[in-house]
């Protein structure tokens, strides 16, 4: 059986209470992207909503006694909305199944611009989901293509529309700073564009070079026609300053929102709380152990097949506190709130602070701030340099894994 | 089985370049003779180092002793010694040739004769080896056997009208092979009646036996038990094992004039009994040793020093037993301000340094950082006292010496004639001296130039390669040292001179050289919170500055979601690059760095 786990008393009030389902089909993928993402035909979407559905069940007998509502359910991709909406359906009845779902609860869905219409957000919405998240990226042809998007501004707006129609206001957009060839005027045009079209919350992303994609075979970091540190910088800032101009507020470094709009799935991750996941590429934090399904399609449908046969196929060990403890500062130091010291004491003890202030102080006040009450990266300067802080954080606690 | 008489012996070698087929054809001839099963056959058996067989090269030299029924119907026991590929290992080559009493030139039947094959055909003719030419590869559409025979016969003069067609590959010409070495090769001299010679052509560390020697008996005989006498290092010790190569090693009583086999006698170490070194009875020696001893020097020289300071001692291990194996390498502990402890290590060219460092890394796990390659200069001091500096940074100040002289050597580059206006070029700008060029056939010529070493050392091969898409091949031998107007530039990180980044350079070049050094540091180091000036002076005169502009960002804004794993593991390759760097004051300085001066592009 799959080791979830019994559940040590001290952390029974941490339920999950937030679902992430990963739909990983794209019809092509971008040339940035390194995600979990697979181009397959109809006929294995099909079957994969069924061994999606079939690892939800399990998910389900393996966590008993956890009964909590959920308060988040998240379809992330991929691009979920390449989906029938009757199959997003059979998902959410599925969990429903097994799980109680808050009134209130935020049920968001990823879509790209060119796979929706009104019918079919409006068919989301029928189906109890109440965010959108739209991949805009970027509202010049020539950089949409650039990054093989495959959708142009047009269709942007378009998805913007047919949310709106459907009668669904509560949507982000999604824009990358940092691509290749991208300009100031250019950037500053995407934002401008994206406030115009009044979403709730707005995700800016400084592009990263990974490994296995096709801008790393073309591009190298820094080096034209990639923008160089200056110019993303300089994005970075101007991001900040007309967002915030235009009353969103930056509550994550790379996240604004007008007030409460905030993202409260993507929340229970900055405060490192646990949440289940399914799909493949996903990842799980249940009782201190985190599990990460096989990226590969073959790899995920062989799991739940040994699994429904009673093999668990992953079984990493248990995060300690220590480590749940770095989680906990590398993911809070990312909210503009960071970290009450309340919160760290309840959940690790009081050494755990005496712990890590002198490890931040070299660091305040200009990339750390630490106030009576809380922790957090000095904005915008600390976010800038987060890895930084974040890396020192990590070799202070990886490599002297006892507490002093 | 020992029990051949010494007619029915055949001794002999394969020269070839690297690529021409060598291993292949070694395997062959271990399969038809039944040496080695089919089944048990690796692909290029004789190559045993991982790192040889990754590479395809021969560095490590091997022996087998095969049993082949000839045509006349007897049996006759055929020992090939093989040969390191490597211009650095030359000397190795010359005395595994000088067991043998012939060899096969195996040349590539498209690609026709290379300069190291020339030197190695050279040193067989020395020492007066019957040489048995085989066209190899001609199953290859593009192969021309009769215009490469036309160019043995006109290169080295050799008759190639009965050369053997083969293809090592697909096993053709293997049967005419074997015929031809029975035929051709002389028996070796029976002289068994006198006082034992034996020639040593390897050896290597065996932690259990101690050193095992590879070698052929010259005169006489040798057998369990005998007290043997080195005669080079004067060492003395009882054998304990002797044995024939099968190439596995199989113990026999006895070994006499004319055959090839091992012994361990509890040697301690590959100094003790050195290739080259002539074994002779410690009761009955041999009044002179074998002719053609030579102690190997290092020529090329550089600091390795383990990343984690903590590895120092595992470095000085891991060093101390490779020197058990290699008699070649030479090593002294130095300290560095940059790199901290580690040590000076003397090699004898660039390949045997880069087989040195990987072994220390792959085999002992340990992380390294290296210099760039020096060689050996004489520095004449004003006191008249002549210096020998391996290491740019101890070089004496200009007031305190009078002359610096540096090694040169005497190079041959075999090219096809399209190449010869690039090379030429290439050879004037590493300082060369032109000395002649010689037409060997109508469409391919030897230039010959004499080169300080120094500037042989950085990438000059690999220059050489790319410049003529791999076509044209090197050979080079050590010829003396000559006075030249060299300076050290010194290189200054953050206003602090980097010792390990220093190096010495003929003053003409010294501008473009400090020029591109800071250049490319510039690429190199990575963004620090300040800003850093990174400078190349000779003394206080600065001959180039460029500043790395302080980091803006280190961030990575991307929302992976709960995939915390994916972000720890980024963190944790953010920390080891981090380590793997050297500190200089406040600046990490990466490991590319140091050897910025191989990665100039210097045409």
């Amino acid at each position: 059986m799959m080791a979830l786990p019994l559940i040590s008393p001290n952390i029974c009030n941490l339920e999950p209470q937030g679902f992430y389902i990963h739909i990983p089909f794209c019809r092509r993928k971008c040339f940035y992207c390194d995600f979990a993402i697979t181009t397959g035909k109809t006929e294995l979407q099909e079957h994969y909503v069924e061994v999606l559905c079939q690892e939800i069940a399990l998910i389900a007998k393996e966590s008993f006694p956890y009964t909590a509502a959920l308060k988040t359910i998240f379809f992330g991709g991929g691009t979920p909305s390449l989906l029938k909406p009757c199959q997003i359906d059979e998902i959410l009845q599925t969990i429903n199944r097994y799980w109680a779902i808050a009134n209130n609860a935020e049920i968001s869905i990823e879509i790209n611009p060119g796979t929706v219409t009104v019918e079919s957000v409006k068919a989301y919405r029928s189906l109890g989901i109440n965010r959108i998240s739209i991949g805009a990226q970027a509202f010049q042809d020539q950089l949409l293509d650039l990054c093989g998007r495959g959708h142009s501004v047009t269709e942007i707006y378009e998805a913007v529309a047919a949310t709106k129609q459907a009668g669904l206001d509560n949507f982000s957009l999604d824009l990358i700073s940092g691509l290749p060839t991208q300009t100031l005027s250019q950037w500053q045009e995407s934002l401008s564009q994206a406030i115009a079209l009044e979403p709730k919350h707005i995700a800016v992303y400084d592009l990263t070079i990974e490994p296995s994609t096709a801008f790393n075979k073309r591009y190298r970091a820094g080096v034209n026609p990639l923008p160089n540190d200056e110019s993303t910088v300089e994005m970075y800032l101007m991001a900040r300053d007309r967002l915030q101009g235009a009353g969103y507020n930056h509550y994550e470094i790379s996240n604004y929102a007008l007030p409460n709009y905030q993202s409260r799935h993507n929340l229970i991750y900055w405060h490192n709380q646990p949440f289940y996941g399914a799909g493949m590429g996903a990842t799980s934090y249940i009782n201190q152990y985190r599990i990460d399904r096989p990226q590969k399609m073959r790899e995920y449908l062989a799991m739940v097949e040994a699994w429904t046969q009673g093999n668990s196929p992953i079984n990493p060990p248990q995060i300690s506190d220590r480590e749940a403890l770095f989680d906990t500062l590398m993911q809070g130091l990312r909210l503009a709130q960071g970290i009450s010291f309340e919160h760290l004491i309840n959940r690790f003890g009081s050494a755990s602070i005496q712990e890590t202030i002198p490890q931040l102080e070299a660091y305040s006040p200009h990339w750390v701030t630490i106030s009576p009450t809380h922790l957090y990266l000095t904005q915008p300067e600390g976010w800038l340099f987060s890895d930084e802080v974040i890396g020192s954080l990590f070799t202070y606690f990886f490599d002297c894994p006892h507490p002093i | 089985m020992t029990d051949v008489p010494v007619s029915r012996i055949r001794n002999f070698s394969i020269i070839a370049h690297i690529d021409h087929g060598k291993s292949t054809l070694a395997d062959r001839l271990l399969q038809a003779t039944g040496t080695v099963k089919s089944r048990e056959m690796k692909e290029q058996f004789l190559d045993n180092m991982d790192l040889e067989r990754e590479r395809g090269i021969t560095i490590k030299l091997q022996a087998a002793r095969m049993s082949y029924i000839a045509h006349d119907g007897l049996e006759y026991i055929l020992n090939l010694i093989d040969t390191p590929g490597h211009v650095d290992f030359s000397y190795e080559v010359s005395r595994s040739l000088a067991a043998c009493e012939g060899a096969l030139l195996v040349v590539d039947a498209s690609q026709g004769v290379e300069a190291q094959t020339l030197a190695n055909v050279y040193l067989a003719l020395e020492n007066n080896l019957e040489i048995i030419p085989v066209l190899n590869k001609i199953d290859l559409p593009s192969a021309e056997p009769e215009r490469i025979a036309a160019e043995i016969e006109e290169l080295i003069g050799l008759d190639c009208s009965e050369a053997v067609r083969a293809s090592a590959k697909e096993g053709v010409g293997i049967p005419e092979i074997l015929e031809e070495l029975v035929k051709k090769v002389p028996a070796p001299k029976d002289t068994v009646d006198q006082p034992l010679r034996s020639l040593i052509f390897d050896s290597y560390y065996d932690t259990y036996r101690g050193v095992v020697v590879y070698f052929r008996v010259m005169d006489g005989t040798v057998k369990k038990g005998d007290r043997v006498r080195f005669m080079a290092s004067g060492q003395e010790y009882v054998i304990d094992e002797v044995g024939i190569l099968a190439p596995n090693q199989i113990q026999v009583d006895s070994l006499h004039a004319g055959e090839v086999g091992y012994l361990a006698a509890a040697i301690k170490m590959v100094e003790h009994a050195r290739v080259g070194d002539t074994i002779t009875s410690a009761l009955n020696p041999a009044i002179e040793a074998l002719s053609g001893y030579i102690e190997a020097k290092p020529m090329v020289f550089c600091g390795m020093f383990p990343t984690d300071a903590d590895q120092f001692e595992d470095l000085r291990e891991a060093l101390e037993k490779l020197k058990l194996n290699d008699a070649a390498l030479n090593y002294e502990p130095e300290s560095s301000n940059a790199m901290g402890f580690g040590f000076r290590c003397g090699f004898l060219g660039l390949l045997h340094m880069e087989i040195v460092q990987e072994r220390l890394e792959r085999e002992y796990n340990l992380d390294l950082i290296v210099t760039a390659p020096s060689v050996i200069y004489q520095v004449t001091t004003i006191k008249g006292e002549v210096v020998l500096i391996d290491n740019p940074s101890e070089l004496p100040n200009p007031q305190e010496r009078t002359k610096i002289e540096e090694p040169y050597v005497h190079l041959d580059i075999m090219t096809p004639q399209g190449y010869i206006g690039t090379l030429m070029e290439l050879c004037e700008t590493r300082r060369g001296i032109y000395i002649d060029m010689k037409y060997i056939t109508k469409d391919r010529a030897t230039l010959t130039y004499e080169v300080p070493l120094a500037e042989i050392v950085t990438d000059f091969f690999d220059q050489m390669k790319s410049r003529t898409k791999g076509y044209a091949s090197m050979e080079y031998e050590v010829i003396g040292y000559r006075e030249n107007d060299l300076v050290k530039v010194d290189i200054l990180v953050n206003d602090e001179p980097v010792d390990a980044l220093a190096c010495i350079a003929h003053r003409d070049k010294a501008y473009t050289l400090g020029k591109n050094l800071v250049s490319k540091l510039k690429e190199l180091i990575p963004r620090h919170q300040f800003q850093i000036p990174v400078q190349a002076a000779i003394g206080t005169k600065i001959l180039a500055r460029e500043n790395i502009p302080a980091m803006r960002k280190n961030v990575l804004s991307k929302c992976y979601g709960g995939d915390v794993s994916r972000k720890k593991k980024l963190l944790e390759k953010q920390k080891e690059g981090k380590k793997r760097m050297k500190s200089i004051g406040t600046v990490d300085v990466p490991q590319e760095a140091f050897m910025a001066i191989l990665q100039l592009n210097q045409s």
